[in-house]
């Protein structure tokens, strides 16, 4: 109680880590769809455009699609000279923001057409791919977001 | 819009606190206290068929349950999209019944808060040490360099695939690292489902208020150590999200 001011968000520090408040829709989503009291039968308002984003996101990480792109962004590293095993040290020289444009478009791609540029983003204020996405008729349950939260289990048994 | 009107819930406070001073809920409406018996529901009347709900609705969830902390409440969230018939049957069917474990979990989250922290893999980075520590998945790059894209498309599905299982690794490996280097700092932990293809932490932290400038410092300290390896992403303070649960009721 009588703790207002403290909820303000904390900031500074060491500056490397990226910092929100609960503004920072994307980063809670899954909290406030997901958790939270709940007495199902009074559960009604489901979600449109956004939820699907959680969901889809979590099946991506097993499919052929992010298979492929990891590939390609692994054969990319050959730009970086991962050989030289000097990468360590050049990591620290590289600006973050340098490192990350170079393989923008590979990893980056899908992921932006479903968060915007949330995750680069360092504030990640909201999900702008929401609004993108909001074309989808498609309403589903917030139930499956769990269910379908288990990508790496299925993709283990697809291995051999 | 309809005729009739129905009652949203955003989250449970004590029925003594400080009621909300004309804030605008869900299609503008005015947020009320529901109370009975010592707890009070956060409330608006939304459209008998309010159903469907997007980004706003979503924010504005969120922002009606924040402001009740800054007034200085212990908040309850309730998961978006409740919906009840109308303030009598908010009374009747949520105060009234879970009363109790209402009553015992205001007492319990009383001077905590959420905090959400995602860790997010550097792509360049994590796939360098992936390439660098896995022999197979070297091996297979090697093969599959230079080679025409149509002519190696199962080699390097099998590639991603074996990258995708190495990024699992590294998750197992650095999650309960991060969380265990936090759990001092923090009453409870929850650990969450990667929302991310390289994201290695999704958790939750219950902390008391008073310990979170400690705990800050040591997400602070991880972060620097794991510049360049590691984004960090801290969301709060939060309400209690992922640590408030209604049991069978009543």
């Amino acid at each position: 109680m009588a703790a207002a001011t403290q909820m303000q968000p904390h900031r500074g520090g060491s500056g490397y880590v990226a910092r929100s408040s609960s503004s920072g829709l994307y980063d809670v989503l899954e909290l406030i769809l997901d958790k939270g009291l709940v007495i199902d039968v009074f559960v009604r308002v489901s979600l449109i455009g956004i939820e699907i984003l959680t969901i889809d996101a979590r099946i991506v990480i097993a499919s052929v699609d992010t298979y492929l792109r990891f590939a390609e962004a692994v054969n990319r590293l050959d730009l970086m000279q991962t050989e030289t095993q000097g990468l360590p040290d050049m990591m620290e020289g590289l600006s973050e923001g340098g490192a990350e444009s170079k393989t923008k478009g590979v990893l980056q791609g899908a992921k932006e057409a479903l968060f915007g540029d949330e995750d680069e983003d360092e504030e990640g204020e909201d999900g702008g791919g929401s609004q993108r996405r909001t074309s989808s008729t498609t309403t589903r349950h917030r139930r499956k977001s769990s269910q379908s939260g288990k990508p790496s289990r299925s993709k283990r048994t697809s291995k051999s | 819009m309809s005729e009739m009107s129905a009652t949203y819930v955003y989250g449970i406070v004590r029925a003594g606190d400080d009621p909300p001073a004309d804030e605008a809920g869900l299609h503008d409406e005015r947020v009320q206290l529901v109370a009975q018996e010592g707890l009070a529901a956060l409330t608006s009347e939304v459209p008998e068929d309010f159903v469907e709900a997007g980004r706003e609705e979503l924010l504005t969830h969120s922002r009606v349950l924040e402001n009740a902390v800054r007034r200085g409440s212990v908040v309850l969230p309730m998961r978006f999209g409740v919906v009840m018939p109308d303030a009598k049957g908010v009374r009747e069917e949520l105060l009234a019944p879970y009363r109790d474990e209402l009553q015992g979990q205001l007492e319990e989250m009383d001077g905590k808060v959420e905090v959400n922290l995602k860790g997010i893999h550097d792509e360049q980075s994590v796939l360098s040490e992936i390439v660098r520590e896995d022999r197979e998945i070297a091996e297979l790059r090697e093969a599959i360099r230079g080679k025409p894209q149509d002519a190696t498309y199962y080699e390097r599905i099998r590639l991603g695939e074996l990258i995708a299982e190495a990024l699992d690794d590294k998750r197992a490996e650095v999650a309960p690292t991060l969380i265990e280097a936090l759990r001092p700092y923090a009453v409870a932990v929850q650990v969450g489902e990667p929302v991310h293809e390289r994201m290695a932490l999704n958790a939750s932290f219950l902390v008391e208020r008073d310990r979170l400038d400690k705990f800050d410092k040591v997400v602070d300290e991880i972060g620097e150590k794991e510049a360049g390896r590691l984004r960090l992403r801290y969301t709060g303070p939060l309400p209690p999200h992922s640590f408030v649960e209604l049991g069978v009721g009543g």
